[in-house]
């Protein structure tokens, strides 16, 4: 998966190399800083699969779903989507593509404008792309998304504010399916509700994903729920993959994946985790120290962790970058 | 009697009960996890604690708060100032938000110190340093001049326990005290909260919506549902055995190590805010067990074993 | 969508002992200057020379002026040059800088340098200033008043319209509009200028006020609206002249002014109250 070599019209989306920068002025005079969001990424998604890309704040995971969507130009590399190029595309074929691909966002709060009603936000995708039905099929349209996600058809003219947050994620995600899409990149869909709501919400996503033969992008930051939903796990630190796990049960064999897993506590008192106590923090994105990222954080660093920076490489389907990996 | 006693605790905020006779108990070198949605009541319950409730327009209604044996609830303004920071803490939510951004840390902290326990400037700040070098921040003498925005947001939050211990209290109510944290960082705070309370005998509630939270830190747990207690228990049993359908779906929220694909299902329905309370029992309208006596009558707070749980129909414990 | 919205505000607004009478007042004000022809006793330039600077008396209730005309039916026929010129100038100021500040937060980088300077430039004069210099190049008249009152307040809306729409831009709905495809005018039109509309409206109104007194104000040096047409603003120039004489020449016109820039104002507060937006507006 790691493998440049792979033919990338095989995938549904082939990321080639892909790297985002975005720059700030410290101050008036200060010298102009990079951020690398993300930095060399390779990854190919196979249709019909859940991919997880996992990681704390920082990692760029949402920049990453942002550039495979094209709601941001990338710096460099490309995303493929069935072979094409999406920087190569006019505005005008990139918006009927859109059609395939699709997103739901995290927080329900603010992804919908308040004054849309639901069936003004159900229909704006269709009017966008200029597939609004007839006049007479309109509410018949409008109430089958809202079965489909299994919102109650009263709801229809309510407003955002009348909703909770888990009846408005609900109405994202008919927004994000009303053009039938191939792709739906889901950006930490659940992180804003309750427990409850959130398992709830799991649970439609894959119900649908079987009904609708969806591919899913799933990011977040729960490793414990990347390991249920998702197939495969993308780890990201600081805007590298550092781990690619092949199957949700592969144990982890990067420091850093071992940590995230550590992190994240079982609901069973019997299986409390070991929390070693760690010194450093996340470095500052701005100033990458060479070497591993990682380094300032890992238990097993040792000097050539800190001066060189270990590649990404693969081994069958499992994918890691580390100069002393865990087995 | 328990260091911390809290016994039917009722509050109001206008003609709202958003707390419905809470109860629980804790003792020294304990941790007791406060678990419940948004709109439990949580967070009311640490402002009730701390008598914070006028801040927010609210007050208690009912019941009583006793800190290691005398009366919480009838306590003048005064009396609690000197309580707060003294013999009981709370560190928030949001350490952006908790610590004044236009303070350097080291100062926060030191003013702590300097209130309840009369350390002179130069005592103070090097009880705080090694305050920091206890929450294992690296140069600690540092950190100490920095101000709030030169620091993570994990840094901060160790700050913020920094100042919750700067006045050496018995009880700290920690209200989601990871929540606006990285997963890792989380891991590591809560930690060093769990050695905190073995090592110095501290008394710790634990306000949180995370059973992994829970399960990984708490001896016991209480939990909220709608302003009222739906189960209280020691941890091994609310997990192994939960007796209340809530606590049950609950726990079934969270996907466990190996669980298969699809069998995550969630509770349906809405939480419900305040003033949308149902009748009876307010969690029946989610239940897959409500009857039609749900609707008609409370159900009282019964006790079961080592807990207490409020259903109708928990006579018989169940298993997971 | 957006209407719902605020006429639920306007009725709220309604509720209030202030919004109420001063909207009374206002549509008093507005229904008068519409009226002007039918509900003036006189014409506002029949001259009478032997009845100059009368008192106010029963044949005309608020005296007389420096010609003989009727001060009142000068008022009334007044209130619809001032009203309209205003309104208008305010109009196009609104207009024009909502586009120049949409133009500006939508596409960002040298455009909305660009734009900002130069509203900017107007922003650091004051609105006098500003609409004398125009008057002074476009010569005096009631087209050369509402084009400099135009400009004159154009860097307040361009900046109001801007800092809204840039404080609506990173939003995640708009996030979402563009990744469904929504193409530029969309995600303006549909999305950023309904949800900055609300202050701005509320804005012009406030300035509508402020612009009945920079119109008095031209008038009043003689730069405004010329004779014989009526303009509170020269009214109260030549009553300066005759203060002690006949003081009902300039209270007149003045409590005209009064009336009607309070009355605009405290509606305006009280739409602002009732939209609570109070804090939006000091966004600027």
């Amino acid at each position: 998966m790691a493998d440049t070599h792979v033919d990338p019209s095989a995938s549904l989306v082939a990321l080639r190399s892909l790297t985002r920068r975005f720059t700030s002025r410290a101050s008036l005079f200060g010298r102009k800083r990079t951020l690398t969001a993300v930095s060399d990424v390779t990854l190919d998604i196979a249709r019909g699969t859940v991919t997880g890309v996992v990681g704390e704040s920082g990692c760029g995971k949402s920049t990453l779903a942002r550039l495979v969507l094209r709601l941001l130009e990338v710096s460099s590399g490309s995303v493929l989507f069935e072979g094409k190029d999406l920087a190569s595309l006019s505005g005008a074929a990139m918006r009927t593509l859109r059609r395939r691909m699709q997103m739901v966002f995290q927080d329900p709060y603010s992804s919908i404008d308040p004054r849309y009603s639901v069936r003004a936000a159900l229909l704006e995708p269709l009017q966008v792309q200029g597939l609004r039905p007839p006049p007479a099929e309109e509410r018949a349209r409008v109430e089958q998304l809202m079965a489909m996600v299994g919102l109650n058809p009263s709801l229809v003219d309510s407003y955002p504010h009348q909703l909770s947050g888990g009846q408005k994620q609900r109405v994202g995600i008919a927004r994000a399916l009303a053009l039938h899409p191939d792709l739906v990149v889901l950006d930490e869909p659940t992180a804003s509700l309750d427990v409850s709501i959130q398992a709830q919400t799991i649970a439609l996503l894959e119900q649908l994903r079987q009904d609708l033969g969806l591919t899913y992008l799933f990011i977040s930051h729960d490793l414990s729920l990347v390991r249920y939903f998702c197939d495969r796990i993308v780890v990201m630190y600081l805007g590298r993959v550092v781990e690619i796990l092949p199957t949700a049960h592969t144990p982890p064999r990067h420091p850093y994946t071992r940590a995230l897993m550590d992190s994240s506590f079982e609901p069973d008192p019997q299986r409390r985790r070991v929390v070693t106590l760690m010194q450093g923090e996340l470095p500052d994105a701005f100033e990458l120290p060479a070497g591993c990222a990682y380094a300032a954080r890992c238990p097993g660093a040792t000097a050539l962790c800190r001066q060189e920076r270990p590649e990404l490489s693969s081994d069958g389907a499992h994918a890691l970058a580390c100069h002393h990996p865990l087995m | 009697m328990a260091f911390l006693d809290v016994h039917d605790l009722s509050v109001g905020i206008g003609t709202l009960q958003p707390l419905d006779r809470i109860s629980f108990a804790l003792d020294k070198g304990q941790i007791l996890g406060l678990v419940g949605e948004s709109g439990s009541g949580k967070s009311l319950t640490a402002m009730g604690l701390m008598g914070l409730l006028p801040l927010i327009g609210g007050r208690v209604t009912g019941g009583s708060i006793r800190l290691d044996g005398s009366e919480l609830t009838d306590l003048a303004e005064p009396a609690y100032r000197a309580l707060r920071g003294r013999r009981m803490a709370l560190i928030s939510q949001n350490p952006m938000t908790s610590l004044d951004p236009m303070v350097r840390v080291g100062e926060q902290v030191d003013q702590v110190s300097r209130m309840h326990l009369g350390l002179s400037g130069a005592a103070a700040r090097s009880r705080s340093i090694d305050l920091l070098t206890q929450l294992r921040i690296p140069e600690a003498a540092t950190v100490h001049r920095q101000y709030p925005h030169q620091m993570s947001g994990g840094m901060k939050q160790r700050v913020v326990i920094a100042m919750a211990l700067a006045g050496d209290p018995e009880l700290i109510i920690a209200d989601e005290p990871t929540t606006a944290l990285d997963v890792t960082i989380q891991a590591q705070i809560i930690q060093i909260l769990v050695d905190l309370v073995r090592s110095r005998g501290l008394a710790l509630v634990l306000i949180t919506h995370d059973m992994g939270v829970v399960a990984q830190a708490c001896d016991r747990v209480v939990v909220l549902y709608a302003g009222r207690v739906a189960e209280a228990n020691v941890v091994a049993d609310i997990f192994a055995r939960p007796a209340h359908p809530y606590t049950r779906s609950l726990i079934e929220c969270i996907p466990r190590d190996g669980q298969a694909p699809g069998s995550l299902k969630g509770i349906p329905g809405i939480v419900p805010s305040v003033g949308n309370y149902a009748a009876g029992c307010r969690f029946h309208p989610r239940c897959a067990l409500a009857q039609a006596v749900c609707q008609q009558q409370v159900p009282p707070l019964q006790t079961q074993g080592q807990g207490q749980v409020a259903c109708h129909f928990s006579a018989a414990p169940s298993d997971g | 969508m957006t209407g719902r919205i605020r006429t639920s505000a306007l009725w709220r607004a309604l509720r209030t002992w202030r919004g109420a009478l001063s909207l009374g007042c206002l549509m008093l004000v507005a229904l008068v200057a519409v009226l002007a022809p039918w509900v003036a006793p006189y014409a506002y330039d029949i001259q009478n020379l032997s009845a100059t600077n009368q008192a106010p008396s029963q044949a005309h209730w608020l005296g007389t002026d420096e010609f003989g005309r009727d001060v009142l039916s000068r008022i009334i026929h007044g209130a619809r040059t001032s009203l309209s010129v205003a309104m208008a100038a305010i109009g196009v100021s609104v207009l024009m800088g909502m586009c120049l500040g949409a133009a500006a937060a939508y596409f960002g980088g040298a455009l909305d340098r660009a734009i900002s300077a130069v509203v900017d430039l107007t922003w650091s004069f004051p609105e006098v200033l500003i609409a004398l210099i125009f008057v002074a190049i476009l010569g005096p008249g009631l087209y050369s008043t509402m084009i400099a009152i135009s400009i004159a307040y154009l860097a307040q809306f361009s900046r109001l319209t801007r800092a809204q729409i840039l404080a609506i831009k990173g939003e995640t709905y708009v996030e979402a509009a563009t990744s469904l495809g929504g193409g530029h005018l969309h995600i303006v039109f549909r999305h950023l200028l309904p949800n900055a509309l609300t202050p701005v409206i509320v804005a012009g109104m406030l300035a509508t006020g402020d612009a009945i007194i920079l119109e008095a104000t031209l008038g009043f040096f003689g730069l405004g609206v010329q004779p014989p047409k009526p303009s509170w603003g020269a009214m109260m120039a030549s009553g300066t002249a005759q203060i002690f004489l006949a003081p009902w020449t300039i209270i007149g016109p003045g409590a005209a002014i009064a009336l009607a820039v309070l009355s605009i104002n405290q509606f305006g507060d009280a739409l602002i109250e009732a939209l609570d937006i109070r804090s939006r507006l000091r966004e600027t």
